[in-house]
């Protein structure tokens, strides 16, 4: 009797679906949901950064995601670096002929290690600075090859038309990175992304936006 | 005659020990160009202490410089 006396929601044929709910989700919402949160700005992917920013950002766009290639690609160089500094304190258990002075010692101990820092230091930031950026307009591959070698690579995210990803080799497996590749129907025909990490979830995370700007694009026509 | 063919080979370590280190030390000066250069394309946290940090590594290759032209 009390049941009956409850009033029956009026919308209740006219309930949001799944996709509908979906789509009121904004863009960082549904970045956060498949990428999660970065814990640090050392971060492989860092998701909607805040003190993140590059020359040849758009007044009006917005950085969604920053990838750079997995922490685990830096073990072979972290390794070397270690022990690079090792090396003078080894060298004192094999037996060189004759003595060598003092003095020489401390120059090509400092010399040694001088390089050994410029080494890591190199290494670092080849990593730091070898950005993926995914904003809410473009896909852009920031490439520092050597010293003073820069790589630009955009895309716009409408032009996006194939994205593969490939994961090979035990340790890619394992720690599942690997590269990325787009297609584009712009003057650049690929853009490829090295030692990504999760490369499923920026493939997503790319087709997501590309269908976004698809849609903004089609109403604007509609509206014309 | 020893004691010429002694400081003919100082005087080559000198210059060797000099140009290595002078070598070092462009190489050095162009990781800073390098660094400033990156992070003036790419803005993040640690782009300050990465500055300073190749500034240091400059820092010591005139070090290395100073002390190539003291020992040897």
């Amino acid at each position: 009797m009390v049941k009956l006396l409850m009033p029956r929601a009026k919308d209740l044929d006219t309930v949001a679906s799944d996709d509908l709910v979906d789509k009121k989700m904004s863009i960082n919402e549904k970045v956060y949901d498949i990428m999660g949160h970065a814990k640090s700005s050392l971060s492989s992917i860092l998701v909607n950064p805040k003190v993140f920013d590059f020359g040849e950002k758009g007044e009006e766009e917005k950085v969604l995601v920053v990838v750079r290639a997995h922490w685990f690609t830096n073990l072979s160089w972290i390794i070397t670096f270690v022990f690079m500094l090792f090396v003078p304190a080894l060298m004192n258990f094999i037996p060189i002929p004759g003595e060598i002075v003092t003095k020489y010692k401390l120059l090509i101990s400092l010399f040694w290690y001088l390089v050994s820092f410029a080494f890591g230091l190199e290494k670092f930031l080849a990593w730091y600075f070898d950005v993926v950026i995914i904003t809410d307009k473009r896909v852009i591959d920031i490439d520092f090859g050597n010293l003073l070698v820069k790589k630009f690579s955009e895309a716009r995210l409408i032009m996006i038309q194939d994205i593969t990803s490939k994961v090979s080799g035990f340790f890619q497996t394992i720690f599942n990175y690997g590269k990325v590749k787009v297609q584009t129907a712009g003057e650049m025909p690929e853009i490829i992304f090295e030692n990504i990490p999760n490369p499923e979830k920026i493939i997503k995370i790319l087709q997501i936006l590309r269908d976004e700007e698809i849609k903004k694009n089609a109403s604007r026509e509609g509206m014309l | 005659m020893n004691q010429d063919i002694n400081n003919f080979l100082t005087i080559i370590e000198k210059i060797i020990g000099m140009i290595g280190s002078i070598i070092y030390l462009i190489f050095s000066g162009v990781i800073v160009k390098q660094v400033t250069m990156m992070s003036k394309n790419i803005n993040d946290k640690y782009n300050g202490l990465l500055i300073a940090v190749s500034y240091f590594h400059l820092v010591a290759a005139i070090v290395l410089v100073l002390m190539v032209v003291m020992i040897l």
